[in-house]
């Protein structure tokens, strides 16, 4: 790709984007429609099951339930394009205002996590390849396999078990205690558990998948000319091989921001840490129809673009691609 | 003058999960200031492990057992690799075999040649650096340096990128060079050119360079020494005349004989029986007695000593014994008269027999591949020849001309842009024409490729892949049933049933390659088209495939179009040559014509690049 359709690309990309963004709020419109419950329970409560089928009505008139879906969509889109995604029928708040209270908690833990793994994965994925089939690697490659069989929720309740119920080191929900919500030391304290099983559960993968890489490269041919060059092990490590495969390491982290977001929701479940994840989850369970809309397409939203970037990132490994032309 | 390398009973193992593989086995030479040595035999024999264990780059499984290397009088076998790391790219570095996977793919010449002078010269300054990277690329000839540096491996050919690993090898200095099959993945000409410049090279920086090639052309135009290695040993060595014109070592005469060279005017090239032995467990005694025809009863009980011939010139055969039976050493000498006369009738005879009947006829063939929306290259330019019932047809020229391009185009992988290619009258390139006729098409024209390791499917058994043509047509197999049939096309092709069960991996080279040419065969197909057959292969085990191939034809009676870049294979096996260069056909001739009266100046150049193994004219070639 040369520099003068630069332009062209991002706009090809950016159409891409919307409706890629369409399609999935059209689907996930239809589905959660689909889905068996009553949206009424999460807006009035136990009172539903008092109300007479005249109410009933009334009710979900004034929620415009009664409408065909396509014209609860053709309204909701016309509000969402304004700005307007709707109220929560739980909360009674906007969406926007729910979820903005919970993001945070979210994205503090996702985001962590995510420079945890990242960086961690590389840091034992070198060791083990510059080890390789010593017992460092072995008994790393083992934890690994064993780790990643082992289920988050599983996990995540010995953990409470441990550390929480028995030694009673940590707290075993939430993100904060009442009336600590700006005590640093009171979030990282609730952090460590939920964080450590996001860690672990996604680790081993990447750090297995950058052994296997590196020691790909340490088998290629170059490297024995970089050897007979005279350069020392390390330098061959970090300044071939390690920066051979860095930018496809980039393309997968990009990929797997959702896939690791995807493993915190669990977690916040589990931890009824009050975020994301735990509010898709009950929203989903409520009905809360506008809740899940919105919280479907962020998520969506994050997916696509971490994609495109993933797309973007290995359209630039290859020098080849970058400079335009090829010899075959 | 005291040895700048000496290595005296040097043994390297590799120790495996299967066993332990005695690669090198009790090695012993030395290598003075400035000399080069080139060391020959078939792969396995240990030649690239010998020169890898030395500079210490063999993986982690590779031990070296006993034995000791000296360098400049200073014994480095115990030296560790943060020592290691010092005296490689200074004291000795290396070129590899393959350059299109020696380069970092993702990094710059330019920038990999200064990182190899920068390990030796931390301290020199940004300018310097630049100077010396464009007078290292001056060195090796890459014109331009200054644009090139710039450049990534992928923009390079296969010769340029030799040249480029060169510069980073000579970046330090280095009083050795190690040179392992530099010039093997190369097309003649080009190797011409590498070997002419490493030669010059090291003539003027006086570099001791040890060679390692399968090719006693090369080895003779570069070697002041040669040392033969066979089953992990020096079984013979001596200096570069001593060793062609005084061979003593039965498996030097073998290698001698095997090179088509020799085998002018015969029927059949001469080859080395067998496979060089598996080196997990050794034989007892002389590796080689059961490939030799001269070994003797004591050659199976006890390896032989190395017995001096001369000061210079050694051998280790039994042969040598003063109390050895006489034997007549065979006349190794290239034949200097043209062919015999039986081989010229026997030409005139196939010449006779070709005038029959135009089987495949290709009609001013053009194919092009776009590089990108706005250019292309024009890999087939024009090309028009045909081939009789029953003649070989070879197509030479180096890579990139557009031969593979023709044979693909031929086999319909390839729909050329223009041109038309005719088979027994029906146009292959009409897509109508080729559905009516698609059964017969399929039945009757078989393809070998060049890398019969990834031309086989791994997962399939040997029995199977040779059966699968016959599933896929839906042809009772003659001989019953399909196992009989695989079995029978096994035989046929020299190889034993008991592979049969076995995967592609588990076979050698040739090994493999006979699959293909039996897969190829099971058709029966009245057209057989082989994309390098040999390129791939030994210098022994291409002249049993050649023969093979001679035999089959003979029988069979297939049309053959042979493509290589080997023109001796060519000469010896073709009826008839047509050679590419840059997408056209330049020339095309019957084969002794071509060879002896070539009209083109780029057959010419072609022809005179072939290495000739022999030394005196060899050398008065080059100088």
């Amino acid at each position: 790709m040369t520099k003068q359709n630069l332009p062209l690309y991002l706009v090809k990309k950016i159409f891409v984007f919307l409706f890629s963004v369409f399609l999935l709020s059209v689907v996930v419109f239809y589905i959660s429609r689909l889905a068996p419950g009553d949206p009424l329970v999460s807006y009035y409560g136990d009172r539903v099951e008092k109300m007479s089928s005249a109410e009933r009505i009334q009710a979900e008139n004034k929620l415009g339930l009664n409408d065909p879906v396509y014209v609860q969509y053709v309204r909701w889109l016309g509000n969402a394009l304004h700005g307007d995604f709707g109220i929560s029928y739980k909360y009674k708040m906007n969406v926007t205002e729910v979820i903005k209270g919970r993001i945070g908690n979210t994205l503090l833990l996702g985001g962590t996590g995510f420079l945890l793994i990242f960086l961690l994965a590389l840091f034992l994925g070198i060791l083990c390849a510059w080890k390789e089939d010593k017992l460092v690697d072995q008994i790393i490659c083992k934890i690994g396999t064993i780790s990643s069989c082992i289920p988050e929720f599983w996990l995540s309740l010995v953990l409470i078990l441990i550390f929480a119920v028995n030694l009673k080191w940590l707290p075993s929900s939430g993100a904060y205690a009442i009336g600590k919500a700006n005590d640093i030391g009171e979030r990282i304290l609730h952090l460590i558990l939920p964080l450590t099983i996001v860690v672990t559960s996604h680790l081993w993968y990447y750090a297995y998948m950058i052994r296997n890489k590196l020691l790909e490269e340490v088998r290629a041919d170059y490297v024995l000319l970089a050897k007979s060059k005279g350069l020392k092990k390390s330098s061959v490590m970090y300044k071939h091989c390690l920066r051979n495969i860095l930018p496809s390491y980039f393309g997968l982290m990009a990929i797997s921001v959702p896939h690791i977001l995807g493993g915190t929701y669990i977690v916040e479940t589990v931890f009824s840490y009050p975020g994301i994840g735990t509010l898709s989850y009950e929203s989903a369970r409520y009905k809360d129809y506008n809740l899940v809309m919105l919280l479907c397409i962020l998520s969506g939203v994050l997916v696509i673009l971490c994609n495109m970037i993933a797309q973007a990132i290995n359209e630039k490994i290859d020098p080849r691609v970058k400079s335009g032309d090829s010899d075959i | 003058m005291s040895a700048l390398l000496e290595i005296k009973n040097l043994s390297i193992s590799f120790f495996t999960p299967k066993g332990e593989i005695q690669a090198v086995r009790d090695v012993s030479f030395s290598l003075q200031p400035g000399e080069v040595l080139a060391v020959v035999g078939e792969s396995g024999c240990g030649k690239s492990v010998m020169c890898k264990g030395i500079m210490r780059l063999l993986c982690s499984s590779a031990k070296i057992k006993t034995g000791s290397i000296f360098v400049n009088g200073v014994d480095i076998t115990s030296y560790k690799e943060r020592d290691m790391h010092k005296l490689r790219g200074k004291l000795f570095s290396m070129i590899f075999q393959d350059p299109m996977t020696s380069l970092n793919p993702a990094m710059t010449i330019g920038s990999q040649i200064a990182e190899a002078v920068k390990v030796h010269q931390p301290k020199i300054s940004k300018k310097d650096l630049d100077q010396r990277v464009i007078e290292l690329m001056t060195l090796v000839g890459i014109d331009h340096p200054k644009e090139r540096k710039k450049l990534y491996p992928y923009h390079f050919s296969g010769g340029m990128r030799q040249r480029s690993v060169m510069a980073i090898a000579l970046a330090g200095n280095p009083q050795i060079l190690f040179a392992d099959e530099p010039t093997t993945s190369l097309d003649v000409t080009i190797q011409a050119q590498i070997l002419d410049l490493l030669r010059k090279i090291q003539k003027t920086l006086g570099t001791a360079a040890v060679f390692v090639t399968h090719d006693l052309g090369v080895a003779a135009k570069a070697a002041d020494r040669i040392a033969v290695m066979y089953a992990g040993k020096i079984v013979e060595i001596g200096t570069t005349e001593e060793i062609f014109y005084g061979p003593r070592h039965p498996y030097t005469w073998g290698l001698m004989q095997a090179l088509p060279a020799f085998s002018k005017g015969r029927d059949e090239l001469r080859t080395i029986p067998g496979m060089p032995p598996n080196l997990i467990s050794p034989p007892k005694g002389d590796a080689f007695a059961c490939r030799n025809e001269y070994a003797l009863a004591i050659d199976y009980e006890q390896a032989p000593p190395m017995f001096p011939i001369t000061d210079t010139h050694y051998a280790a055969t039994w042969l040598l014994d003063e109390r050895a039976p006489k034997i007549n050493v065979p006349v190794i000498r290239l034949p200097d008269a043209p062919a015999s006369p039986k081989a010229e009738e026997t030409m005139k005879s196939k010449a006779a027999k070709g005038t029959k009947e135009v089987l495949l006829d290709v009609q001013h063939l053009c194919h092009t591949f776009p590089i990108s929306k706005k250019s292309s290259i024009k890999a087939v330019d024009d090309v028009s020849f045909q081939i009789c019932q029953g003649e070989i047809f070879g197509l030479v020229g180096e890579s990139g001309s557009g031969k593979s391009t023709i044979a693909r185009c031929i086999m319909n992988i390839y729909s050329p842009q223009s041109g038309r290619i005719l088979y027994k009258g029906i146009d292959t390139c009409d897509k109508k024409a080729f559905r009516e006729n698609k059964k017969m098409l399929q039945r009757e024209r078989a393809l070998i490729f060049q890398d019969s390791a990834s031309s086989l499917n791994g997962r399939m058994k040997v029995g199977d892949i040779i059966a699968e043509p016959m599933k896929i047509q839906h042809i009772t197999p003659p001989r019953g049933t399909y196992r009989k049939e695989a079995e029978f096309q096994m035989h046929y092709v020299g190889l034993d049933k008991d592979y049969l069960e076995q995967y592609p991996t588990e076979l050698s080279g040739g090994q493999r390659q006979r699959v293909a040419i039996a897969r190829a065969l099971s058709m029966e197909p009245k057209l057989l088209v082989a994309d390098e057959p040999v390129a791939s292969l030994d210098v022994s085990i291409q002249a049993q495939i050649i023969n093979l191939f001679k035999h089959l034809q003979k029988e069979h009676g297939f049309s053959f179009l042979f493509i290589s870049h080997d023109l001796a294979m060519v000469e010896f096996l073709c009826d008839r040559v047509g050679v590419m260069y840059h997408g056209k056909l330049v020339e095309e001739a019957p084969v002794k014509e071509l060879f002896e009266n070539p009209q083109h100046p780029y057959t010419k150049a072609l022809l005179s690049a072939i290495p000739i193994p022999d030394p005196q004219k060899e050398r008065r070639t080059v100088y």
